[in-house]
């Protein structure tokens, strides 16, 4: 084939293949058309021209293509690459099509400082990034860094507030409550009023995101670049934010909002495995009117019996991941925060169902 | 921390600044030292260096030629493909063999890349079906099946006879049973089984190679009946085999009874992964993490997704109904895997060997029942005899 002839990116000289020593952040950039997720992409990669960075457009197909283009950008040239989707095995693979795809370009050809996926209008983020959240049993050259929703200032209040019928879930609702990052773009076409409508609505939707407003997808790089949303080394950052998130009035119903409660005291490992479970994967507990709670985010900071470390909780969708962290509780109260992001959500039965089968016996003290 | 090494010069000519970077196609061609001090520097020299990797594929080439035209066959059909172990495809292969009409065949039989449409519009999902008891008796009807061909496979077992043999056979004896052979074009591949030698970690296709005294070979049987896939694998012992390689698949088996022993209504699915590697750690191996158990029923592969290596996020809980496989595969050095530019082929990174055992499981009220489980010598496993 023709890559004999180009000329490979160097490695450093101790890392051997099938060895990853550093892993590559993947950024999920989601959002409406037109709401400036392209001049975002753009910006990023002109911001930082002396990174080499891989932007996929859209996310991968329904196993049709068998090549996927993706553009890199390097030193202020951008150029083509091509991922391989070999048909072979999707069948009891581990691992998804296109995150294999990704990881066999960087051996061949070097590895990448950053990957951007910008995934159309419609997707749902939480299937994209459930492709790169992968476990760390893996040892995959990739870990998912974080999602990033943009939102047109002037249209994007239309967009979340748009009724779907019974059943079908507004993706714009969706889009915001998986994001670690919202970007409201495009403030300089709106008045202070709209701004702030569509600023509560967002914060309604997700207790956690982080908002920033900008003119032109304009933002600090630091700010949109190596969130490390799903991994453990941000455990006190994480405490900070959920001792922060006060829950979420819905701005319409069957809408998405946020529930939060802290319960101080010590879990029972196995007891909040099956909490978990009952709640994301069968579904188990209702809210007042009966309707199945349905979680789409899930985050937080327990303790375990016996375990001097705090562990940290993330869950998108079904999926989900404790993980200790390196923040010890030494003497601090063992205060459990735990935030859902979904719908139907009721803190209180939530909350009660928690203290009675998940809180050891012993120390319970019901927090706000 | 890399420790003090003697300091290295860019291989450029001219140049004599330090070089902490490599060239990546060297390492894989098996150059050594090629080493420069950056990317463009390197870009500078490249005219002159890419003539090496010129040199190293021509050589190599040259030497492999010799050998790989014998009696025409190639067993050197990918150039510049630099294989991790002993093992070589020997091409060509013979035609895809045909299924009689009046046998049911599964949707991607057809397909013209033998994609599964009745997959793909379940991928992602991850609710398990309860079976009914209708469609366990048709899962009971086929596994036992599928048991039989596994059985006259592992009769042919030997020295001197090839994967292909092996697979004519496993295409026969499903046809003789009005039986689809569930592999034959899903996804294109191109044989009735998987037949998996030494460092293959699974689904190896069946080509002219013949079995050599020494080998381990695994053969993987799906077959399709009925409306429903049944599917079970074994490692055979090909005449004499050496201890190493008798210990690595006693472990394997284990792992797969040990895992089997812990299903019942209320086990997670991710627990079985934790089970199957602490036993293959405890005996030094480690456990392939690319490739997992799967549901299966009217499809051949579906939800849940069975990892096998701890620390899995599985998503399901053992229900009375579910029907899935466990099928470890487990290796003597790493568990890092690639695959051959098939696009089948799995093998160690490092070449060394790789077995498996499968079987395809339904759950009950108080366990499981084994549903591809043999029925003659106790239910014992073909190699145990050879123990």
């Amino acid at each position: 084939m023709e890559e004999e002839d180009d000329c490979p990116e160097l490695v450093p000289i101790d890392s051997q293949p099938g060895l990853p020593a550093r892993q590559i952040p993947v950024t999920i950039i989601t959002g409406y058309l037109g709401a400036g997720k392209t001049t975002l992409l753009n910006y990023i990669l002109t911001e930082q021209h002396n990174k080499r960075i891989a932007v996929i457009l859209n996310e991968f197909g329904e196993g049709s293509a068998l090549e996927k283009s993706l553009a890199v950008s390097q030193a202020g040239e951008l150029y083509e690459e091509w991922l391989e989707l070999r048909n072979g095995c999707l069948c009891c693979s581990v691992k998804d099509n296109g995150l294999k795809a990704i990881e066999n370009l960087m051996e061949k050809k070097g590895k990448f400082d950053y990957i951007l996926l910008e995934t159309t209008g419609l997707a749902d983020p939480g299937a994209v990034a459930s492709m790169f959240w992968v476990d760390a049993e893996l040892g995959s050259d990739v870990y998912l860094d974080g999602i990033v929703t943009v939102i047109d200032a002037k249209y994007g209040l239309q967009q979340l507030k748009e009724e779907k019928a019974e059943g079908l879930v507004n993706e714009a609702s969706r889009q915001v409550a998986l994001a670690d990052l919202a970007i409201i773009n495009k403030t300089d076409l709106v008045e202070e009023e709209e701004l702030n409508q569509v600023r509560n609505t967002v914060r309604s939707i997700n207790g956690l995101v982080k908002i920033l407003e900008t003119q032109r997808s304009r933002v600090d790089l630091c700010d949109v670049l190596d969130l490390h949303s799903f991994d453990c080394q941000d455990g006190a950052k994480l405490t900070e934010k959920l001792q922060l998130v006060t829950p979420t009035r819905p701005h319409l119903d069957k809408s998405i909002l946020t529930a939060t409660f802290e319960v101080t005291g010590d879990l029972c490992e196995d007891a909040l495995n099956t909490f978990i479970q009952d709640l994301l994967w069968e579904k188990k507990f209702c809210n007042k009117a009966g309707e199945p709670m349905s979680v789409i985010r899930l985050k937080g900071i327990v303790s375990f019996a016996g375990k001097v470390h705090q562990v940290m909780l993330q869950g998108v969708h079904e999926l989900y991941e404790l993980n200790e962290t390196p923040q010890l509780w030494e003497e601090n109260p063992h205060t459990n925060r735990l935030v859902f992001i979904g719908k139907n959500l009721d803190k209180n039965i939530l909350q009660e169902i928690f203290i009675s089968t998940v809180v050891m016996d012993g120390v319970k003290k019901a927090g706000v | 921390m890399a420790s003090t090494e003697a300091r290295r010069e860019c291989e450029t000519e001219g140049c004599s600044r330090d070089a902490k970077l490599q060239c990546p196609t060297c390492i894989k061609l098996g150059i050594q030292g090629s080493y420069f001090c950056s990317q463009e520097c390197f870009k500078g020299s490249w005219t002159s260096h890419k003539l090496l990797h010129k040199k190293a594929k021509e050589d190599k080439h040259q030497t492999e030629a010799k050998n790989c035209m014998e009696k025409d066959t190639n067993t050197d059909p990918w150039l510049g493909y630099r294989y991790t172990g002993k093992l070589r495809p020997h091409y060509p292969l013979t035609p895809m063999r045909p299924v009689p009409g009046d046998i049911q065949r599964p949707d991607y039989a057809d397909h013209p890349r033998g994609m599964s449409e009745s997959e793909q519009f379940l991928k992602g999902t991850s609710q398990i079906k309860i079976l009914s008891p209708e469609d366990i008796e048709g899962m009971r009807v086929v596994c036992k099946l599928a048991r039989e061909v596994l059985d006259i496979a592992a009769l042919m077992v030997k020295p001197g006879v090839t994967t292909e043999e092996i697979d004519h056979a496993v295409h026969l004896a499903c046809v003789a049973r009005k039986c689809y052979p569930s592999p034959l074009n899903y996804y294109n591949f191109p044989k009735s089984c998987c037949t998996s030698v030494n460092e293959v970690i699974c689904h190896g296709i069946p080509d002219r190679r013949a079995l050599q005294d020494g080998d381990i070979l695994n053969v993987d049987i799906t077959v399709y009946h009925n409306g429903f896939h049944g599917d079970l694998n074994e490692t055979f012992f090909v005449g004499e085999v050496e201890e190493g390689a008798k210990r690595l698949v006693q472990t394997t088996y284990e792992c797969l009874m040990q895992a089997i022993d812990s299903v019942k209504p209320g086990v997670r699915y991710r627990e079985l992964g934790n089970i199957i590697q602490k036993h293959a750690q405890a005996n030094g191996f480690s456990v392939v993490r690319s490739y997992c158990g799967h549901g299966i029923h009217r499809l051949f592969h579906t939800a849940p997704n069975v990892p096998h290596y701890a620390k899995n996020k599985a998503v399901g809980v053992m229900k009375p109904g579910h029907v899935f496989t466990i099928e470890p595969m487990i290796c003597e050095g790493g568990w890092q895997d690639e695959t051959w530019p098939d696009g089948w082929t799995a093998v160690t990174r490092d070449g060394k060997r790789s077995a498996q055992f499968e079987h395809t499981l339904l759950v009950t009220e108080t366990g499981c029942e084994v549903l591809t489980r043999r029925l003659e010598d106790n239910g014992r496993a073909h190699f145990l005899a050879q123990m």
